[in-house]
């Protein structure tokens, strides 16, 4: 009687087994990839600064596949991006909503560690920026040069105590609605009043400073300066 | 012996396996069951049928919960759409950002049980009466799935005709329509259902609970204006992609007057109807107004010319019974309920309030002598005003404030509610910890009195109100909540005043229809809250009225999100507490107020790809994805 017990259940094994070819290995390769580079300009060979938070992205979409997902890789603040977990293989990159005329798409192929590297044309440039403190404030003056001929939407002056201090986390802003189209030898003034933000920004601490510009474009993110640390 | 056995088994389970395949002997109706045929084949069956339909109508409400879903019970957390928008904030999870509810499944589950319905009632013997009345209530229930689909995913497959199971995958799979054509699906449903569907039902209750005529015309008021909005906003939050150049997500600012119109037809058809009022139009005083503000929503079967649709809810301790109360009763009044104050009701809101002597206009909790707004940590060197009780900061404002939120110094349910959030000492020092301190013979505790079944705010617990301000509206004041499911507060869905709102917005944003009818609209609502100085038809008017008489009633999302200003306003935005201390630096202790950030809050920016919502499997059913999902 055992062996009829013994004999189903091998018999309804091999059955499964053979149905779910479990037999089989998943002979694929791991993500051993990996992709580096900087969303540079153009023109002058720098990094175009970013936000992380809703910031521009990098979308890749991978070939071989019906009806693909969409994936993004997230652009840090100073331009680079990184994905060490990358499968090889051929992918349709784009650099999109960015600060920046928009470009093609370009075809590459991921193997080992793979440098991609992007030239723009950024919406403005944001140039000779000074940020200081003087007395109870933080001032900043800067020019814009903007490369297209749609308006400037805003300005600001945004100060956080991280890095990544930008339009989409700060904790003071100074905005300023612009709406015009910029003229590259204007001196545009910012400034933040540090009394009245002393209990946010407390004084004998360390804060970043950074200014940007908008752009008024469908989709546009802010261009900005380098952030700066500034004790106050 | 052995071997007979093992030989007899065998040839059994190969018998077994060639015979079954094709014979129908396994194929028995279910005696514990009744068949789908049996139930759509009987006027009857079909009523029973119904109700499952509308129970499972995406009507956000007591049981609506972002995360949860509809008809959510249990331990939700009441994480709700209120939290979500400028409202409220949650006491426990203050910082909850996630935009992940899916409604799609079940969307098309209810679209298909609709399907089947308006399939089997063309065998069913009705009369010509009944079966236009039954057609309009299948074009109502559709418009409605549908709009519950079109306002989170955009356009959608659009399947009116049941399809049958097949292994040919491609056959079933049905493209996205584009936004613009959903909602023009959902608009001629609607029309169908306003044509066929009766003005009344047998009873009252019926009336007011089942597809009607007027539903159907409150709901198009609602759905033309979210399709106008889209269509007229959405260059402020413009997307990118496939999905936007194949016209599924977004519209053309042209399409705007179209749909303004249609709204402004629906609600004129209402507005002209007669059938219609606010309940209680005109109220001696503001106290009276306040308490009929509270009664509405208490018991919106008091106000029957008020409503257009309601959900109703019955049976404590079951299933048909919800657990507002037991979520937002303060912690003093929770009454043994696990998990109380959760809804607290931001600062933000409070000040959108008008006060009775700046009719027209926000009138912002002013808490210094100098009349400015001073948002910030306690400072020793501003002039705070001092108040000898918390609930005279409030003095002046709205009727509607006092029927909605409980404040510092409410009353409720016979105690006084006890909210404080610090002690400022002698010296101008403050103690904004578990602490007492004695002072001229007198203890004085943080939290305003020494054992948290005595207080009901700021200490940091899940049970305590972290803005200083509790849920009122909906409550029930006269009943007791000790356990789970029961609250049996009908929900009123679609109302007169917001048939009166979406009219009077429809007319500022479009110029088409009558200033003078809209503008009547605006103040009768105002009228109904005790003021009585008429104000003029501008928008920024109509969307302040709109905040203030609909809070909680989870629309300010939805405008949020369909005025395409969700995007700018929570941008680095944290939401705003006000935290009454009681001030021992003058002769007499005083209570004084500060304007601050919600404790434990930190900065919220929503992501502009939210505006949508990400369509499941699209590996299996092929649809186009939403931009950046």
């Amino acid at each position: 009687m055992k062996s009829i017990r013994t004999f189903s259940i091998a018999l309804i094994g091999l059955l499964l087994l053979n149905s779910c070819e479990l037999t089989e290995l998943d002979n694929y390769n791991g993500p051993n990839a990996t992709i580096h580079g900087g969303v540079y300009d153009q023109e002058t060979g720098e990094l175009v600064q970013q936000d992380i938070i809703n910031g521009m992205a990098i979308e890749y979409i991978e070939h071989g596949y019906d009806n693909p997902h969409t994936q993004y890789i997230v652009v840090k603040n100073d331009g680079t991006f990184r994905n060490n977990i990358m499968f090889s293989g051929d992918y349709t990159i784009q650099p999109v909503r960015g600060n920046f005329v928009p470009i093609e798409s370009v075809e590459i192929k991921v193997e080992g560690d793979k440098i991609q590297n992007f030239n723009v044309q950024p919406y403005i440039r944001i140039r000779n920026v000074v940020i200081q403190k003087q007395d109870n404030k933080v001032v900043a003056t800067f020019n814009l040069a903007q490369t297209v001929t749609n308006n400037v939407n805003t300005i600001g002056l945004f100060a956080h105590a991280e890095m990544n201090v930008g339009e989409p986390l700060n904790l003071v802003a100074a905005k300023i609605n612009i709406n015009a189209v910029s003229n590259d030898v204007f001196q545009y003034r910012l400034e933040i009043n540090l009394e009245a933000n002393s209990s946010t920004l407390k004084s004998g601490k360390e804060y970043y400073f950074r200014v940007g510009a908008l752009i008024d474009a469908p989709e546009a993110k802010y261009n900005y300066a380098p952030a700066l640390k500034i004790a106050i | 012996m052995m071997k007979k056995i093992i030989f007899t088994y065998m040839l059994f389970v190969i018998l077994l396996g060639t015979s079954s395949s094709c014979s129908d002997y396994l194929e028995v109706e279910p005696k514990n069951k009744v068949s789908a045929n049996a139930v759509l084949s009987d006027p009857d069956g079909i009523r029973g049928y119904l109700a499952n339909l509308y129970y499972q109508l995406p009507i956000e409400d007591f049981v609506y919960f972002p995360r949860a879903g509809y008809n959510a019970r249990g331990n939700t957390g009441s994480l709700s759409l209120s939290q979500y928008s400028l409202e409220a904030i949650h006491s426990e999870w203050p910082n909850w950002n996630e935009f992940n509810n899916q409604w799609w499944d079940k969307g098309y589950k209810l679209n298909r049980n609709i399907n089947l319905l308006e399939e089997s009632i063309l065998t069913v013997d009705f009369s010509e009466a009944e079966r236009t009345q039954i057609e309009g209530e299948i074009a109502f229930l559709r418009a409605y799935t549908y709009y519950g689909l079109v306002k989170q995913y955009g356009g959608v497959s659009i399947i009116t005709e049941n399809q049958e199971y097949t292994t040919d995958w491609e056959s079933l799979r049905v493209p996205r329509s584009t936004e613009k054509v959903t909602w023009d699906f959902v608009l001629s449903q609607l029309d169908i259902a306003i044509d066929k569907l009766p003005e009344s039902r047998h009873n009252e209750d019926e009336t007011k609970r089942r597809g009607t005529k007027w539903a159907a015309a409150g709901l198009k008021t609602r759905v033309a204006l979210h399709a106008a909005s889209i269509a007229k906003f959405w260059n402020q939050a413009p997307l990118s992609g496939e999905a936007v150049s194949k016209g599924l997500v977004g519209m053309k600012a042209s399409e705007a007057e179209h749909y303004y119109k249609e709204t402004i037809e629906a609600a004129e058809m209402i507005l002209n109807s007669g059938s219609f009022n606010l309940y209680m139009p005109e109220p001696a005083s503001p106290l009276e107004a306040a308490i009929n503000y509270q009664n509405l929503f208490m018991n919106p079967n008091v106000a029957s010319t008020e409503m257009l649709f309601m959900r109703g809810y019955g049976h404590a301790g079951g299933p048909l019974a919800h657990d507002y109360d037991g979520w937002n009763n303060p912690n003093q009044t929770g009454e043994g309920f696990p998990h109380v104050g959760r809804t607290n009701p931001v600062l933000g809101l409070i000040d959108l309030y008008e006060n009775y002597n700046t009719p027209g206009e926000s009138s912002p909790i002013i808490t210094t002598t100098d009349g400015q707004l001073h948002d910030g940590e306690f400072n020793d060197a501003i002039p705070y005003k001092r108040f000898s009780s918390p609930e005279d900061i409030f003095e002046g404002k709205d009727a509607r404030l006092f029927a909605s939120i409980i404040f510092p110094g409410s009353i409720w349910k016979g105690t006084e509610i006890v909210i404080q959030g610090g002690i400022v000492k002698p010296d101008g020092s403050v103690i904004g910890s578990k602490d007492s301190y004695e002072h001229n013979g007198v203890t004085y505790y943080t939290y305003g009195a020494e054992t948290p079944n005595r207080y009901s705010g700021f200490d940091g617990t899940p049970n305590m109100t972290r803005t200083g301000f509790l849920m009122k509206k909906f409550l029930d004041e006269g009943s007791r909540i000790n356990t789970w499911l029961q609250s049996t507060t009908d929900f009123a869905d679609i109302r007169y005043a917001e048939v009166l709102l979406n009219y009077a917005e429809a007319v500022a944003e479009s110029g088409y229809g009558s200033i003078l009818l809209a503008t009547k609209a605006l103040n009768d609502i105002r009228k109904r809250a005790g003021h009585t100085t008429i104000i003029p038809l501008t928008l920024e008017n109509v969307l302040r009225e709109r905040s203030v008489e609909l809070a909680f009633e989870n629309k300010d999302y939805w405008d949020l999100i369909r005025r395409r200003n969700y995007h700018t306003i929570f941008n680095n935005f944290i939401k705003t507490a006000l935290v009454p201390m009681i001030d021992l630096r003058g002769p007499e202790p005083a209570f004084i107020f500060v304007r601050k950030n919600v404790p434990g809050a930190q900065p919220n920016t929503f992501s502009e790809r939210d505006f949508y919502r990400s369509i499941p499997r699209i590996n299996n059913n092929g649809l186009i994805q939403n931009p950046q999902h």
